[in-house]
């Protein structure tokens, strides 16, 4: 049973460890790792004296909330001073010269970046099998072809993959249409994506900013709440974000719930799915039912349009954000006779494959005679996505939904994109919506794989959300 | 003109507003600073990076709403517009497409002798891109992007307007307003207005033509020379058989000739969409509102007051209004004293402008002495001095060297008006005079002025010549 | 649904896709567009499109200046400049 953040809290306090030896502990893992779940691994002396301060705050007897706790960055986030390629070609020379704001908060509450975790590029995937620097190994393996690498999922795998594998006590990732909690599933841990609106994008390499979340993925419940309290914030930076009070995500998180709880569980996802995975939320129902909590069958009426929306939708804005890669003001630049050549040359170079064919996609559907027929029609089913999931939390406090529709799979096996993005069949939705959803592992299927469930939650309310799941967590006892 | 061609103008115009800092970042809106020095990672497209708009711009838009006759969205909604080009570092730059600012407006020019009412059809909030330069190397271009994200208001008319002189007219009317509510500097050589013309030719009754757009051009000057050139181009084309193909085109300053843009492989597709980063302005009718006492008074309300409660001449009056600080040292000067607007107006827009130009004033850098200048005319009108005198005095008065009544003592130039002084020096002069009073009292004008000339010289310059002149009638008709 | 024309796309985007790879993108972009293409069937006739999920209105912030960054920030990670200036091929227009 992998540490948690209070347990680790607890040693550094008691000095039965010390920040030093703690990180020492963590890098070595990282660095002995053959899953190619980093980038990048900042050795000691470069983390020098975050750890001295850290430990001297210990010393003290005023450590911060995180502080000392080695933490996995997904090289998405901006980091000053530190490598940050989106792993992709093209910034794979770029070192920002400022913080994102969300890994500000992580280091202005004490905690210590072990490395940049892998990721697919520009965070468009769900297997990691697309970055430019190698695809991420699950720790987990098929117990019946052991030889076999399986994907961790994606896009945020090499967080997921070094939680995972012990070699960051969490990781901060992104998740635009299930990239935390895919991912967080497939290598049996937590993985968080919290409402749109509540984390500050700003700092954050941008892929689909109507829908770019960052978010905790942890070994347990608790400690995803403890990231939370530090980087749930409003950044006025951010137009996007919210300015609403934000709450203590820790104080009540081991209680049980006052009232009682109503849960919807959608039949339209658990139509022609297999056994593994009814497995899964019948295993959740029967662990949540005795703590008396209610559930009832839900349907939704815009689950076979929601894949089609978020692949018109993500593109589209990807194709955008993405323009500003020309190799003129940073990252790498091809040689050109002309100007035109230099950002031909350095783009199509610098992009990968699933990169290319999305921006080609978002640029089609954006472009005179489509937007109609698709962007614009993408964006009202969007709000008619919205509109049932409120219908049905009008019902229900929260929505139970298995977090992927398959166990984790051979690396390669999915070459054909469309089947790759029916990975994301019960995330996606979520992130449509706006809404936070959780995925915490729920049991293993017959290969031995790890699987989890998500649940949903009402706009802001990870309070409620995490106190469910770290109930539900108890309950399902995975971790033993 | 040429028989029967009409030409057919829409101008598109761009204004730099004239806020402190830019649009959606916080950098500083400057002119002329060292390249790349007001560039913060938002304005060079870094990535992460993110929009945050600037209110001030909106107050700004708003403004120019009420100036410009238009209606006023409450709603309206931030688009990018996407292409690339190195002075655009995100590679798409935030504007309004399809839900403006502002929508249907209007202003009314002179067009010969008439006013003509030019509509607006809209003006929307954008960002402005930076600068390349182009001629100083042979095989390298330099980009600087101090101007990324400087705040444009982007004004597109109807093709209402049919000449050159119109759309001078149209542009510098455009101007005056814009400058008037502080919105803009008007400061053409620096780019803060910029037109792009929309040109197509047809003859009298027949269906629009294909126009061309000539970007760019920031001077009347060139903006007359680009229509000119344009319009008989276009002309000559037709006359000769061909079709008129749309092109976009730049004017060459040292040729005086328009030319089509290097032609693209594909024609231009914005894919213009809300930008993501950025929610929709929903003004309220509060907010709205607060803004219309901040507008002022216009160009047109300050004519008509002028011609209405001021009896000036509208020659004069149009040398006040055209620049607001005109009307503002104007403005100033009746409202500290009780001389005749109409007496002020003549001295400010003859001998004061004068001394302004000749010594390369700013208007506005007489507004601390208007007390003085106006305790000046004061004495003029009131006969205590010549107007000659006050010539005299006016440029020491206007740089700085004393007060009117010293100046007029220290320099002895007071007038002679006491009657009965006068009249004893009139009647010292008619002494012996029994000849030319008889020449007058015959019909001789010219002794008149013999007579006023001796009793001038008699006060050595100082008797006040119209009590002079009146006094010496009556003793003469007697 | 009719044919993609890659070149135009590849050009709005900036990429160019070497020819033996023209075909591979395009029949990509047919089969996704025409897996997305469900879409079409739904009603929205009454419904306005989603700009954003929060549904608030634009945030602001005042009129006043902050420091931009230093030109070495700005320029500390271009891959040519010339002193203060990025630099790039001449763009003839």
């Amino acid at each position: 049973m992998k540490n948690s953040i209070s347990q680790i809290k607890k040693a550094l306090i008691e000095k039965k460890i010390s920040v030093g030896e703690l990180y020492d502990e963590y890098l070595a893992k990282a660095k002995s790792g053959n899953n190619n779940s980093f980038n990048l691994v900042i050795d000691r002396e470069n983390n020098i004296s975050s750890i001295n301060d850290s430990q001297n705050r210990y010393d003290n007897g005023n450590p911060l909330p995180l502080d000392g706790i080695p933490l996995g960055i997904k090289d998405l986030f901006c980091t000053k001073g530190i490598r940050t390629t989106a792993s992709s070609k093209i910034l794979s020379n770029f070192i920002p010269n400022y913080e994102s704001f969300v890994t500000q908060q992580l280091l202005n509450d004490g905690s210590i970046f072990i490395g940049k975790n892998n990721c697919d590029e520009f965070a468009m995937g769900s297997s990691n099998e697309t970055s430019y620097f190698g695809p991420v190994i699950n720790p987990w393996k098929n117990k019946n072809s052991q030889k076999d690498n399986l994907v961790p999922g994606g896009s945020s795998g090499g967080s997921a993959a070094a939680v995972a594998e012990g070699s960051c006590v969490a990781s901060m990732g992104t998740d635009t249409g299930g990239s935390i909690r895919q991912p967080a599933s497939l290598c049996g841990i937590v993985g968080l994506k919290p409402t749109f609106g509540s984390c500050s994008r700003w700092g954050i390499v941008a892929f689909a900013s109507s829908l770019d979340q960052a978010g905790p993925l942890t070994n347990c419940v608790e400690d995803a709440a403890y990231i939370l309290n530090s980087i749930n914030k409003h950044d006025f930076n951010d137009s996007t974000s919210s300015n609403h009070q934000r709450e203590d995500y820790l104080v009540d998180i081991n209680n049980s719930f006052e009232k009682k709880i109503k849960i919807g569980i959608p039949s339209d996802y658990l139509e022609d799915v297999s056994d593994d995975i009814l497995n899964q939320i019948d295993n959740t129902k029967k662990a949540l039912s005795k703590h008396g909590i209610e559930f009832v069958d839900v349907k939704f009426k815009t689950t076979e349009y929601a894949l089609s929306t978020y692949y018109i939708l993500a593109p589209a804005e990807a194709s955008s954000n993405l323009a500003r890669y020309d190799g003129i003001r940073y990252g790498v630049r091809e040689d050109g006779e002309s100007l035109d050549d230099i950002y031909l040359n350095s783009r199509t170079k610098g992009f990968g494959d699933e990169v290319t064919r999305r921006i080609l996609i978002g640029a089609y559907v954006l472009s005179a005679g489509y937007y109609d027929a698709y962007y614009r029609q993408a964006q009202k089913v969007r709000r008619l996505i919205k509109n049932d999931f409120q219908r049905i939390l009008n019902e229900v406090d929260f929505i139970l939904t298995p977090t992927t529709p398959n166990e984790a799979f051979k690396i390669g096996d999915k070459l054909d994109p469309i089947s790759m993005y029916k990975n994301d069949i019960y995330t996606v939705p979520t992130s449509l919506a706006g809404l936070p959803g959780i995925s915490i592992p729920s049991g293993l299927s017959k290969n031995g794989l790890p699987l989890g469930v998500q649940f949903i939650g009402n706009y802001f309310e990870e309070k409620s959300l995490l106190q469910l799941a770290a109930l539900a967590e108890k309950e399902l006892s995975f971790n033993e | 003109m040429s028989n029967n061609w009409e030409m057919v103008i829409g101008l598109e115009v761009h204004a730099q507003l004239k806020t402190s800092s830019k649009l959606f970042s916080s950098s500083p809106n400057q002119f002329g600073s060292e390249p790349n020095e007001n560039v913060n990672f938002i304005d060079s497209g870094m990535p992460g990076m993110l929009p945050v708009m600037n209110f001030g711009c909106i107050e700004m838009a708003i403004k120019t709403g009420y100036a410009l006759n238009f209606k006023i969205n409450k709603h309206s909604v931030f688009e990018r517009k996407n292409y690339f080009y190195p002075d655009l570092p995100q590679g798409y730059q935030i504007s309004q497409f399809e839900f403006p600012i502002l929508s249907e407006g209007y202003i009314n020019i002179e067009s010969g002798d008439n006013q003509k009412k030019i509509r607006i059809e809209r003006a929307h909030l954008e960002q402005d891109a930076g600068k390349s330069i182009h001629d100083i190397d042979p095989k390298y271009s330099f980009i600087d992007l101090n101007r990324v994200g400087t705040p444009l208001l982007e004004i597109v008319s109807y093709p209402d307007l049919s000449s050159a002189d119109e759309v001078i007219n149209y542009m510098s009317s455009l101007r005056q307003l814009l400058m008037y509510i502080d919105v803009c500097d008007g400061n053409m050589q620096e780019g803060s207005l910029r037109a792009d013309v929309n040109l197509s030719v047809r003859k009298k009754g027949q269906e629009l033509g294909t126009r061309c757009e000539i970007k760019n051009l920031n001077s009347f000057k060139f903006i007359k020379q680009a229509i000119e050139y344009e319009f008989q181009r276009q002309i000559n084309i037709i006359d000769g058989g061909g079709e008129i193909e749309q092109n976009t085109m730049l004017f060459d300053t040292s040729t005086g000739e328009t030319r089509a843009m290097r032609s693209k492989e594909f024609s231009h597709d914005y894919r213009y969409f809300p930008d993501p980063d950025l929610l929709p302005v929903n003004l309220s009718q509060e907010q709205i509102d607060k803004i219309k006492p901040l507008v002022g008074e216009l160009p047109q309300d300050k004519l008509n007051k002028y011609l209405d409660n001021y009896s000036l001449d509208k020659d004069i009056a149009k040398i006040i209004i055209a620049e607001k600080q005109n009307a503002n040292l104007f403005e100033k000067m009746i409202s500290e004293s009780t001389v005749k607007p109409k007496f002020i107006a003549a001295w400010l827009v003859g001998d004061i402008f004068a001394f302004i130009k000749e010594n390369n004033l700013e208007v506005n850098s007489l507004n601390d002495k208007t007390k003085d200048i106006t305790d000046l005319l004061r004495l003029i009108s009131d006969d205590v001095i010549s107007n000659k005198a006050g010539k005299e005095i006016l440029p020491k008065v206007l740089n700085g060297e004393g007060k009117p009544s010293e100046l007029v003592k220290e320099l002895g130039l007071e007038q002679v008006s006491d009657s009965g002084e006068l009249e004893k020096i009139i009647d010292e002069a008619l002494v012996g005079e029994e000849e030319n009073i008889l020449k007058f009292q015959g019909g001789s004008d010219r002794v008149l002025g013999y007579f006023v000339g001796k009793c001038l010289k008699a006060t050595k310059g100082k008797g006040n010549p119209k009590l002079i002149n009146k006094i010496l009638l009556e003793r003469l008709k007697k | 649904m009719s044919d993609i024309d890659i070149k135009r796309i590849s050009y709005l985007a900036k990429l160019k896709l070497p020819s033996e790879k023209e075909e591979f993108y395009s029949n990509s972009l047919k089969d996704i567009i025409k897996w997305v293409d469900n879409l079409k069937k739904v009603d929205t006739s009454k419904t306005e499109p989603l700009h954003n999920v929060t549904e608030k209105t634009v945030s602001i912030r005042n009129d006043e200046v902050s420091k931009s960054n230093s030109v070495d920030d700005v320029l500390s990670n271009a891959p040519e400049r010339a002193q203060n200036f990025f630099k790039v091929p001449k763009v003839v227009e």
